[in-house]
């Protein structure tokens, strides 16, 4: 039988040592773009999302020169909808306050009067809304809230 | 009697159980006494006999439509069929908590059945943590969320699933999830064990390593089919939308990736030990963050989600898991220290490094986006979303870079790679690349971000195809057909290429994301009969709308043909369907025609009487490839995972006393065995401990004991 071989490896005895500037350098060089990414994309991307009083009592600059997301009810015989155009004017409420939204594009399945939307797009400070974006809020996947 | 009340009794008891399993394996373990450990098993057994017993309980109930059950009640009608009836076992939130445990009791009777092969001093333990998150899960249930309450008087029909879990995709795809999330808990357990007492040796690693590798397996199966789903039913073109839901089924499946290549490191040089029981619990914790999620309402969705009162106690166990883990890892940390040290970045370990890395970073992204809301109300007052603009721009470069790590990475050595060897293994991969750069923007794609992209996929994917090539050749020179050669690799050497199979699966399903994220087209049009809407080469007819009802339903379809270079292709029907009860939610019936690589996906928006439809049009390129890529990926992954054959093994220093000194010479770390060969050759073989019986990389030395040639020694086709 032919003998096997094995080199030792290393000396044990060797002393510790840190981890090599090579690794410390790569592994900076990734957090930090993971780190500038997140940041930089947070700054870039994030929306205000507001209920409708919420934007109505919107003092600061950034309500109307943004993006904002805001949720509401739609209200009952609000909905007037040009097939021409495609656009869909609509009134979407919350407690006492309403607000007027002008949206283009196809309504999604299951939007009628009286379910909760949220609609994305720029506001003025006043006439309507204009919605880029308009979501319903889906059904519950897992059962329906107790007051629905 | 009701069946129901079988159920609340079976659950009672399964508690019960659970409790004193828990105990009784605690006390065995830390006195020593081994009665206990097996009385243990046995409880343990016993609580998935009662909540088999629960189980079967609620599915009768279903079946017989005992409408006094409030569970069965919201979830079902007469009118359902009977495969829907029973996928309302899980429609809601009390059966899917059931449905949770009854997994977690399967796995843990899966895991006592198999235990004879696991270490044994960690048995007990494994054991207490997987019942006490049981008991959890049953305390949820026989308290807050009962499936089994009754209703004082049991109404003559019920409410019925809701019409978007009416698809044959609903009956897959939530199950599949939950027992996702439910399959960490076992990789968890092991390193909960671990942590106790203190033994982290290669037989764990291995145990832990194929557990992540089933729950991996079994979160990219449902994530796959989550996709599938929304692609199908959804009707808004895509397969993805990184809603709240999404990431937190992606989130432990990125942190479970991680861990299956940082445990590489740990296997061969024993390193980054906290890393890799940081992401096992991290997993976990993810998952039960992600169940959790689902049902607290704490981040508003576009789902919205009941607003139950399992919230805080989920959140409680959260964080007594992070408590505990914790305490755990400060306690342990003195036997974590890393037996090795780095070498050099341009290494194998060093590729895994930034992989994890980048893995994690994609996590916390995604992480950070899904809470950003609770974030933003926190710190400033004001909630604030971001949607996936911002997932797509942080995660997309990121997901190229692991793209390339993921072709880099198998072409490196251990320790340190010589730039002779790297840049001689890069050459192949980098033609392709380069390629892929040249040729794309002569074919008139001009988006600079999908080139780089594309040409990111085919490097890897050279390397890939590159490596499979390598080992084939070796194996053809040997006298083996390729087709042979190419089994004979995956059968041999299931780690490493069944991992090639993955690699290649995700390059694919990259590829089809790129396509069909740059290269979307969506039209919209309101068509009358014999009016066209041409998109992107095809041309769409319309011909009019034919609406028929069926007992409980009643349904619209559009007839359309697709026309293409004057040829027509092909006739389809998009529609809508009312499910009675639900007729204010109308649910699609999605046209999805695939002609090559690119979907003609057409949904009907709207309708007015017989002769006019609002469709909306997406023409989806590489799409196909999404689905493609991923069922490489789970084959691959199932490859990685099945058993090897069991090799013959003898004792170190009874037969190959001669072997053994010389294993001893090396740190202590090599054993010696005979490796039989299809033939009947042996081969003595000094290998690494913990490296037995899986590729033979690890492999020191061989020497043949028969006269005559065994290529096994020779196969190995890394340069």
């Amino acid at each position: 039988m032919q003998p096997a071989l094995i080199v030792p490896e290393e000396v044990s005895s060797r002393p510790r040592k840190r981890l090599p500037w090579s690794f410390l350098i790569a592994g900076i060089a990734i957090l930090g773009a993971v780190a500038y990414l997140v940041y930089a994309n947070t700054q870039a991307n994030a929306v205000y999302y507001m209920t409708v009083s919420e934007l109505k009592s919107c003092t600061s600059l950034a309500c109307t020169t943004q993006s904002v997301r805001v949720a509401g009810v739609v209200q009952a015989g609000t909905i007037v909808r040009n097939d021409q155009t495609q656009t869909v004017h609509f009134v979407i409420t919350q407690g006492v306050q309403a607000l007027p939204v002008v949206y283009s594009g196809i309504v999604p399945d299951i939007f009628r009067p009286g379910i909760e939307v949220v609609v994305e797009g720029h506001y003025s400070g006043h006439g309507a809304f204009q919605a880029l974006t308009l979501l319903t809020k889906c059904p519950s996947k897992f059962q329906a809230a107790p007051n629905s | 009697m009701y069946f129901s009340d079988v159920g609340s009794i079976a659950l009672i008891l399964a508690l019960g159980f659970a409790v004193y399993t828990v105990v009784v394996a605690v006390l065995g373990a830390t006195r020593g006494i081994a009665p206990l450990v097996t009385s243990a098993k046995r409880s343990a057994l016993t609580v998935t006999f009662f909540l088999l017993v629960a189980a079967s309980a609620l599915i009768i109930s279903f079946l017989i439509h005992d409408f006094g059950v409030s569970y069965v009640q919201q979830e079902s009608n007469l009118a359902m069929p009977w495969y829907f009836t029973l996928s309302a076992f899980y429609g809601g939130q009390e059966g899917s908590l059931l449905y949770w445990a009854l997994m977690l009791s399967i796995f843990s009777a899966v895991f006592i059945f198999t235990s004879k092969r696991a270490p044994q001093a960690l048995l007990p333990y494994v054991m207490a943590t997987l019942m006490s998150v049981e008991v959890f899960f049953l305390i949820m249930l026989a308290i807050v969320s009962n499936p089994f309450v009754r209703l004082p008087v049991a109404p003559p029909d019920g409410r019925g699933l809701n019409p978007l879990l009416m698809d044959p995709g609903m009956l897959v795809h939530p199950p599949m999830l939950l027992m996702g999330y439910m399959s960490f808990s076992l990789p968890f357990a092991f390193a909960v064990a671990a942590l106790i007492t203190g033994k982290l040796n290669s037989d764990w690693l291995r145990s832990i390593r194929r557990w992540m590798l089933v729950a991996w397996s079994i979160q990219t199966t449902g994530l796959l089919l989550g996709a599938w789903w929304a692609y199908h039913v959804l009707g808004w073109g895509g397969y993805w939308g990184w809603d709240p839901v999404e990431n937190a089924a992606l989130l432990p499946w990125l942190t479970a990736t991680a861990f299956l290549h940082s445990t590489m490191v740990q296997e061969r040089r024993g390193m980054l030990k906290v890393w890799n029981l940081g992401l096992v619990i991290a997993s976990f914790a993810l998952s039960i963050f992600g169940t959790f999620e689902v049902r607290s309402g704490i981040i508003s969705s576009v789902h919205s989600f009941a607003y139950s009162a399992v919230g805080p106690y989920f959140l409680t166990f959260l964080a007594i898991i992070v408590v505990f883990s914790i305490v755990l890892f400060l306690y342990r940390l003195p036997r974590l220290r890393p037996e090795q040290e780095f070498d050099s970045v341009i290494s194998r370990e060093g590729a895994f490094l930034f992989n994890n890395l980048l893995l994690v970073g994609v996590a916390f992204a995604t992480f950070w986006g899904t809470i950003f809301p609770i974030l933003s109300e926190a710190v400033r007052r004001q909630t604030m979303t971001v949607g996936p603009p911002f997932y797509n721009h942080v995660n997309g470069p990121l997901f190229v870079l692991l793209v390339l790590a993921m072709g880099v990475g198998p072409l490196l050595a251990w320790r340190r790679t010589s730039s002779r060897a790297l840049w001689r293994n890069l050459l192949v991969p980098a033609i392709a690349a380069a390629a892929c750069a040249i040729i794309l923007p002569l074919a008139g794609i001009s988006n600079v971000w999908a080139n780089i992209a594309f040409a990111a996929c085919s490097f890897t994917a050279g390397a890939i195809i590159y490596e499979f090539w390598r080992g084939m050749r070796v194996r053809h020179s040997h006298g083996e057909s390729y087709f042979l050669a190419f089994n004979m690799l995956l059968a041999r050497y299931r780690r490493r290429y069944g991992g090639y199979l993955v690699h290649l699966g995700l390059v694919l399903l990259a590829v089809g994301v790129i396509g069909s994220n740059f290269f979307q087209v969506e039209r919209d049009a309101v068509l009358k009969p014999g009016q066209s809407l041409n998109v992107a080469g095809y041309q769409l007819t319309f011909l009019g709308n034919i609406a028929y009802t069926t007992p409980g339903m009643d349904a619209v379809n559009s007839q359309l043909q697709i026309w293409q270079d004057g040829r027509l292709l092909r006739y389809i029907y998009p529609g809508r369907q009312f499910y009675q009860n639900f007729d204010n939610q109308p649910t699609s019936q999605i046209s999805i025609t695939t002609f090559g690589l690119t979907d003609v996906y057409v949904f009907l928006a709207d309708w007015q009487g017989a002769t006019s439809a609002t469709i909306r049009v997406f023409i989806n390129p590489l799409t196909p490839l999404v689905w493609l890529g991923g069922l490489l990926m789970l084959a691959g992954g199932i490859i990685c995972w099945w058993p090897e054959r069991r090799r013959l093994r003898i004792p170190v220093k009874e037969t190959y006393a001669e072997g053994a000194a010389l294993a001893n010479k090396g740190n202590g770390d090599h054993s010696v065995g005979v490796e039989v060969g299809p033939s009947g050759e042996g081969t003595l073989v000094v290998a690494r401990v913990g490296d037995w019986s899986e590729e033979n990389k690890n492999i020191v030395s061989k020497a043949p004991l028969s006269h005559r040639q065994d290529t096994g020694a020779t196969e190995e086709p890394t340069a």
